[in-house]
């Protein structure tokens, strides 16, 4: 709804009187006029008015004007004018959304997505399918990036040393700078950026460096693939990039790489991964996943075999196997430079095993390796892929082009040209760097010696206080731009919505910077564009573009030739490590987090609440080591996986704190045990301890970046010691195991599936079907809408759960609410641990409601408020709903989640009323819930209903697929299917069909209408008896 | 073994006892003396006991509606419910609350069917407190509610709306069973206190007092066919009442019975429920007689070691059928088969709710076999110390079957542990300060003890009504119990 807007103020007119008569009057408001043509008028206008001091007579004009509405406002609610569209634009039908397609940049990565606009206003986004990087499919950052173009604590206006400026005056300020180094070409002017693919960018940065040559050029991120870029130069003296097809790999290693989650391209390695996976009927196959890593991550959740180890042993694992293949016939270049890593006591069996299946498959088999390992490893890596001829099968490589690659020797050269005072103006386009360099770089009292420095960023970051200019960057949702995907495909990004903020984009910004002038990001990026594909059709292949949201689809991938002198050299010159840490000298390896990434996202509140893949922690970073780590360290390593019998876990949330230091750097987190972790390894993720993230993200977790030095960006060693002290972490998964109840989550292997179908049916628990009385609906009429989800294909990325949290406007509650176990994601993942603790496995289960036809939680309820659909969807009635939790209580599935508070007005994250731009990112088709009712899954009725109506209105039925709810939209793996089980053949009714099919707790009798396929693992035979399946 | 009581005729099918039961009433009071002792509380001066216990009830009192208006205004979220325990403090009060004001109804109605002469001295004390409780247990669902300004949804009213209210849920079921109780009770309370308002009536000097008296005491008189129709009335009223007995909890245990959740979804809830009310019921009794003597030790005449005695047997016995209960259900969790059910039970005994399982086995069963021994059940310290005990055992069973079968359900996944807050402790502690501020308020301003009905057992009490005499039941054990009794009984012609 638009707000009134405010009043002729004083400031505007301050001889004239304070108040106005008539609604003419009021029009001719330059405020008025503004909030005619811009989207959205500034809201709490009447807040504004009274900031002012208080006059008499404004007084009597507030109390007159609150007497005049006060004759309108007999209803509850505050009196909001609306206006109505007095020309309705034509696209726009009220009511019904558009989509749009765009791109969101990530680093180097580009996700091309769907986004919803309702009525002008972006809601939700969605894969695109046409985009190579998401094929439909998103991942969490993807998801919840509709709430960080809302974020209220985004930059709203340039500052000037400290205090509000505007645009105008840093373009003023900058025609002289431009002038001043134009003409000494760029002497002391040096830009530090995040890495990009964008042509436009590309185009403007070349012309940066055709204005300056004398310019310095910086590329930093604290978390990216220059690892592997790196790795791959050393093997084939090219800058490549690689992109994997995990689809037609039948073996894979990864070698501490989580591919499906914390690396990069992970949209499409899932989808690839769960594709070479998808097992329908007894001749189906499965590709092998072996997996070798330090800490529990999603893809060490999917191995048939999985193997702990600390990183830093990693190179040697590496080394120990290219010298196995060697042994087994594959001439692995470089392998006779490789010393004695045979030595180390690997598991021999293993890696012959592995080995063996990799000859097995070659051409069809793929190893990878994590972003935090070593150039040498990534080297060696590349050249066991060229080895077993995978290279352009499962493993191919693009040059980068057109692109800002990471370069941490960039960023360290920048900083010793600064010390040296070089540099006079500094222009930091994006990025972090006083938060997230390495801090013996101490970036932040190296830019207190540059006379000058710009920061461009959505935040007003730790970088941007430091900083004389701070220029407010735009949102993916809110410029123009472009970007490049993994494999060569150019995407456009389109603007949803005018910035909010007064925002600039990067483009925009350089295009000043370049030159002087103020150029729209639409000009700019149809220039760079016109260059590229001509102007021959331009305005054709333009609206196509922004259409379909690609350019065109292209592969200019190329094969690779490698050096194998080259790579020798190097495997000799810096041997990899075969000491293993122990207690007394630990292995601290720095991954991004799952929610906050690098600390982008740290303000960001769905994903602050998003429960961590593998630890389910939330609002909360934390050291995760092993239990017998955490014993050897002294501390008593309690934890919410302990061994059966311990009576106290489901409760304590008191987390030890421990201190670990790194050459003298010191830092205190609490502790988190984490089942399957090396020991003596300790993870630290990344992205949290922020000090100027925004009022959600500010102080939430500890800052790992404090440890990180150059030497040890990846793997660092330190000590760690107790401190006695304790710190509460919110869980949102207390109990870790399955307790016993293997009909839960049924797993079984290929094999078994093969030789027995319906093994299932075995670890089932045998009920007989006692019918008290007559179902009350009979469920054989119309559309029944019913759900399988594959747990064979679900990753646990938690895509679903974010998907799920935008689409139905879902909570947040914060870390106390999340602590007390009152949640409100409608969709949950849950992970248990099985085995052993020290090797165990790891399976995910998400768990909405299941639409029981013969619903519990609809007998118990005194007012009738959750009841039944004629299309089988246990509907729950919000305005019907007095809150008496029963149904919630006799949920056997514990899937619906109550408003304990009045998380509208009442929240505890933004301490009250949630900001009004966040509540913009809301669903306008689904209720807001209020204090006090029960809500739940409904599998997207709003969707199902917009489906029908369309279908009625075309004269049509609904088809298969039309529908999709958002969980599974935005599943990478599209583990979960959605449709109408009273057609024979649907999607739906076909998984329902197969042999893997069951429900869950059908012992029960409650009918779930959503039903899992039991997960399979492909255990390689000779490993069997340590396989973890 | 039947003492020979004093047999005089048969008149309407019913026994007619003049029996003189002087060890029912010690000293040798005559009606007056029991007036005197009974009127001289309210109409008298209140001992500075009844002013402290009255001012920190109150304070109880005031800070609990302070917090329900807390809660209303801020939500559900100021206790610790989570999604996982989403009946925790709130239901574990309520049925607790129920649960203490069964003993009313059976003191007043079974026993008076079962011609129990002795209740005369309590019954009037139970009921009363009977109806406080089921007050304090009615608001328990009510503010539990998210959002109660729609309570009256519960109510099958006729609407516009088109809405109508859900009869296949428990909580429906409870909320006439709980209406019904309360306005049965109330009733049976009223009735029975008509002749005592016409007393005190008569006894009061004109006034507001004296006027509101006689508004109350709807002009009794004392005529023969006034207490014909008024012992006619008690009767249908303790037929009416007897069934709500059994009904009332055994409704209230449906709330979990006929739940899926492993813990509560068992048979043996209905009994169990009702032994375990009675159980509670008849501590809480214990406890406020006791704590009545404190106050006003002149009504140890009227109820004397005999009435503690046998509540005490009462308390020992349903305390032995609860834990029988206790251990059917193991044994049925084992015998079922059902695993969920087995492991909720293991659970309870040895998972995190460990300490409030053994506080209930320990109070509840352990503790009430003292009352094995005679001196013990007659010992006031003993037996008070003893219904603390029941009371908070009872507590523990209503939270032991609530939270902790909620707490660890069918996936592990959702296993949760529940936290109380200031706010449950607060709600909890005040509804006790409400109970405690109207059971004050009663002996303040009632006679606090069925002054008619105690003359009618007095020795030398004429049989003035045909229904309620007692007979000839019940001297048996008592002979045991007090040696004056004994000696009495002896003289009688006793065995």
């Amino acid at each position: 709804m638009k707000r009134t807007p405010k009043p002729v103020t004083a400031e505007e007119n301050s001889n004239a009187k304070k108040y106005w008569r008539s609604a003419e009057q009021l029009s001719n408001s330059p405020e008025f006029r503004r909030w005619l043509e811009s989207e959205y008028p500034e809201g709490a206008a009447e807040l504004e008015l009274m900031k002012d001091s208080l006059s008499r007579r404004k007084f009597l004009t507030i109390m007159g004007a609150s007497l005049a509405l006060a004759g309108l406002s007999a209803c509850r609610r505050p009196v909001e004018k609306i206006v109505p569209y007095v020309k309705q634009p034509e696209e726009v039908v009220p009511g019904i959304a558009n989509y749009y397609a765009t791109t969101m940049p990530f680093g180097l990565s580009a996700y091309g997505v769907l986004v919803k606009s309702n009525e002008g206003r972006p809601t939700k986004v969605e894969g695109n399918e046409k985009h190579p990087s998401s094929a439909g499919g998103t991942n969490t950052f993807v998801q919840a990036s509709i709430l960080g173009l809302y974020d209220p604590d985004r930059s709203k206006a340039v500052y000037k040393n400290g205090s509000e400026s505007s645009f105008d005056e840093f373009v003023t300020f900058w025609r002289k700078q431009h002038l001043d180094f134009k003409a000494n070409g760029g002497e002391g002017l040096a830009i530090l950026t995040e890495s990009y693919a964008s042509p436009t960018l590309s185009r403007l940065m070349s012309e940066f460096m055709a204005t300056y040559p004398k310019a310095k050029i910086a590329v930093y991120e604290a978390v990216s693939d220059e690892n592997i870029f790196n790795g791959i130069q050393l093997a084939t003296g090219e800058l490549l990039q690689p992109i994997y097809d995990f689809s037609k790999a039948k073996v894979i290693l990864a070698l501490d790489a989580d591919c499906f989650l914390r690396e990069s391209e992970n949209v499409m390695n899932a989808r690839g991964f769960a594709d070479g996976r998808r097992v329908e009927s007894g001749k189906d196959q499965m590709n092998r996943l072996y997996v070798v890593e330090s800490t529990f991550s999603v893809t060490g959740g999917m191995a048939d075999h999985r193997l702990k180890l600390q990183s830093c042993l990693i190179g040697a694992f590496t080394a120990a196997l290219a010298l196995e293949l060697n042994a087994q016939g594959v001439n692995v270049p470089a392998a006779d430079a490789l010393g004695n890593y045979a030595t180390h006591p690997f598991d021999k069996k293993w890696i012959s095993a592995v080995a063996k299946d990799l000859i097995q498959n070659r051409g069809a088999s793929l190893v990878v390796a994590g972003r935090h390992q070593s150039a040498e490893v990534h080297a060696l890596v590349t050249a066991i892929n060229s080895a077993l001829m995978n290279v352009g099968t499962t493993v191919s490589y693009r040059p980068i082009k057109d692109a800002a690659v990471p370069s941490r020797k960039s960023l360290v050269a920048l900083v010793e040209d600064i010390n040296a005072g070089k540099i006079s103006t500094l222009l930091i386009l994006g990025g972090n760097p006083v938060y997230d360099a390495p801090v013996d770089l101490n970036v932040e009292s190296a830019l207190k010696k540059v006379k000058t420095t710009i920061h461009w960023g959505l935040y007003r970051d730790e970088t941007a206080q430091l900083t004389t200019w701070h220029i407010p960057a735009t949102h993916y949702l809110e410029q123009w731009g472009d970007a490049i995907s993994v494999n060569g495909t150019i995407s456009p990004i389109q603007p949803l919505i005018a910035p909010l903020y007064k925002g600039k984009s990067n483009i925009e910004l350089l295009n000043i910077i370049n030159t002087g002038l103020e150029e729209s990001g639409y000009t700019c990026v149809r220039q760079t564009w016109k260059q590229r594909i001509g102007e021959l059709g331009f305005e054709e292949n333009w609206k196509k573009a922004l259409h379909e949201g690609v350019l065109t689809m292209v592969n200019d991938t190329k094969p690779i030739t490698l050096n194998s002198e080259a790579l020798s050299q190097a495997m000799q010159q810096n041997p990899f490590s075969t000491k293993a840490p122990n207690v007394s000298s630990l292995e601290f390896v720095f991954l991004p987090s799952e929610s906050t990434f690098d600390g982008r996202f740290a303000n960001n509140a769905w994903l602050q609440e998003l429960p961590g893949a593998v630890t389910k922690l939330a609002w909360d970073n934390a050291a995760l080591m092993s239990l017998k780590t955490a014993k050897e360290l002294g501390l008593k390593g309690e934890s919410v996986y302990a061994p059966e019998g311990d009576r106290t876990h489901l409760n304590d949330m008191d987390r030890e704190v421990v201190k670990l230091t790194v050459q003298g750097r010191e830092l205190e987190m609490p502790v988190w045990i984490v089942p399957g972790q090396a020991d003596y390894s300790i993870t630290l993720p990344l992205g949290y301890g922020r000090k100027a993230a925004g009022s959600v993200g500010n102080d939430i977790g500890f800052n790992c970046y404090t440890l990180r030095t150059l030497n040890g960006m990846d793997i660092q060693n330190g000590t760690a010691e107790p401190t006695g002290k304790h710190y509460i972490l919110a869980t949102t998964q207390n109990q870790g195991s399955l307790d016993g109840r293997e009909s839960i989550v049924i797993e079984g292997t290929l094999d078994q599936y093969l030789k027995q179908p319906d093994f299932v049916k075995e670890k089932l628990i045998k009920y007989e079907e006692v019918k008290l009385f007559e179902r009350p609906y009979k469920h054989d009429e119309g559309h029944q809408w019913g759900m399988t989800i594959d747990l064979n294909a679900c990753i646990g990325c938690n895509a679903c759960a974010i998907a799920c949290q935008s689409e139905n406007n879902i909570p947040v509650v914060g870390k106390e609410q999340t602590r007390k176990g009152r949640q409100m994601h409608w969709i949950r993942i849950d992970r248990y641990f099985a085995g052993d603790f020290e090797t165990p496995e790891m399976v995910y289960q998400p768990v909405a409601c299941q639409q029981c036809e013969n619903a519990p939680c609809e007998q118990v309820c005194p007012v009738a408020a959750t009841a039944h659909t004629e299309d089988g969807i246990n509907a729950m009635v919000y305005n019907r709903c007095v809150g008496t939790r029963y149904c919630a209580n006799n949920c056997p599935y514990k899937v619906r989640r109550f408003n304990y508070f009045n998380y509208v007005t009442d929240n505890p994250v933004w301490n009250g009323n949630v900001p009004e731009t966040v509540k913009m990112a809301m669903n306008p088709d689904v209720t807001v819930r209020f204090r006090g009712v029960m809500e739940k899954c409904n599998y997207c009725y709003q969707r199902i209903a917009g489906a029908r109506i369309n279908a009625k209105n075309q004269g049509r039925e609904i088809a298969d697929g039309e529908i999709k709810t958002a969980c599974e939209q935005s599943c990478p793996t599209q583990a979960i299917v959605f449709g109408d089980i009273n057609d024979p053949n649907s999607k739906v009714s076909q998984m329902k069909r197969q042999k893997r099919n069951y429900d869950l707790l059908a012992e029960l009798n409650v009918k779930p209408r959503t039903s899992y396929l039991a997960k399979l693992r492909n255990p390689n035979p000779e490993l069997e008896q340590n396989a973890i399946g | 073994m039947e003492t020979a009581t004093l047999k005089q005729e048969h008149h309407n099918g019913h026994h007619h006892v003049y029996v003189p039961e002087p060890e029912l009433i010690n000293g040798k009071p005559t009606f007056n003396t029991i007036t005197e002792v009974i009127c001289g509380v309210p109409e008298g001066k209140m001992p500075r006991l009844w002013w402290i216990l009255f001012g920190i009830s109150f304070a109880f009192m005031a800070m609990y509606l302070a917090v329900i208006g807390y809660l209303i205004w801020k939500g559900i979220g100021i206790w610790g419910n989570n999604t996982t325990v989403g009946w925790a403090w709130d239901i574990t009060n309520f049925v607790w609350w129920v649960g203490i004001g069964h003993a009313g109804t059976l003191i007043s109605a079974v026993l008076f069917l079962f011609r129990q002469k002795w209740r005369t001295s309590i019954n009037r004390f139970s009921e009363a407190m009977t109806i406080f409780a089921v007050i304090c247990a009615g608001m328990f669902p009510l503010i539990h509610m998210g959002r109660i300004w729609h309570a009256y949804w519960f109510l099958p009213l006729p609407n516009s709306m088109q809405m109508w209210v859900n009869f296949r849920s428990p909580l429906m079921w409870d909320v006439f069973a709980i209406s019904t109780y309360l306005s049965v009770s109330i009733m049976f309370w009223y009735v029975g206190l008509i002749p005592d308002l016409a007393t005190m009536r008569d006894r009061a000097k004109p006034g507001i007092r004296k006027t509101l008296l006689g508004l109350f005491s709807l002009g009794w008189r004392g005529g023969n066919r006034q207490w014909r129709h008024y012992e006619r009335a008690y009767t249908i009223l303790a037929g009416l009442s007897t069934p709500l007995v059994l009904s009332v909890h055994t409704i209230v245990s449906f709330d979990f019975a006929t739940s899926i959740i492993p813990g509560w979804h068992t048979t043996i809830f209905p009994p169990y429920f009702v032994a375990g009310a009675i159980f509670s019921g008849f501590a809480m009794v214990m406890t406020l007689v006791i704590i009545t003597y404190w106050m006003f030790p002149q009504v140890k005449q009227i109820i004397n070691e005999r009435h503690i005695d046998n509540m005490n047997k009462i308390i020992m016995v349903t305390g032995m059928m609860v834990g029988y209960a206790y251990g059917c259900e193991f044994f049925i969790a084992w015998y079922s088969g059902n695993p969920y059910e087995a492991s909720i039970f293991m659970k309870r005994a040895t998972g995190p709710y460990w300490w409030a399982y053994w506080s209930m086995i320990t109070c509840n069963v352990i503790i009430p076999q003292v009352f094995w021994i005679k001196s013990m059940r007659t010992n006031l310290t003993v037996s008070f110390i003893v219904s603390i005990f029941v009371n908070i055992g009872m507590w523990f069973e209503r939270f032991v079957i609530t939270v902790t079968s909620l707490s660890q359900d069918y996936l592990p996944s959702s296993w949760k542990y529940f936290n109380p807050t200031i706010y449950d402790v607060a709600c909890f502690v005040g509804s006790i300060g409400l109970f405690m501020t109207l059971f004050l308020l009663f002996l303040r301003y009632m006679p606090m003890v069925a002054m008619s009905e105690v003359k009618g057992v007095l020795p030398h009490a004429n049989p003035h009504h045909p229904d309620h005499a007692l007979n000839k039941h019940g001297r048996g054990h008592e002979t045991h119990q007090v040696e004056k009794v004994a000696e009495l009984a002896t003289k009688n012609g006793g065995h």
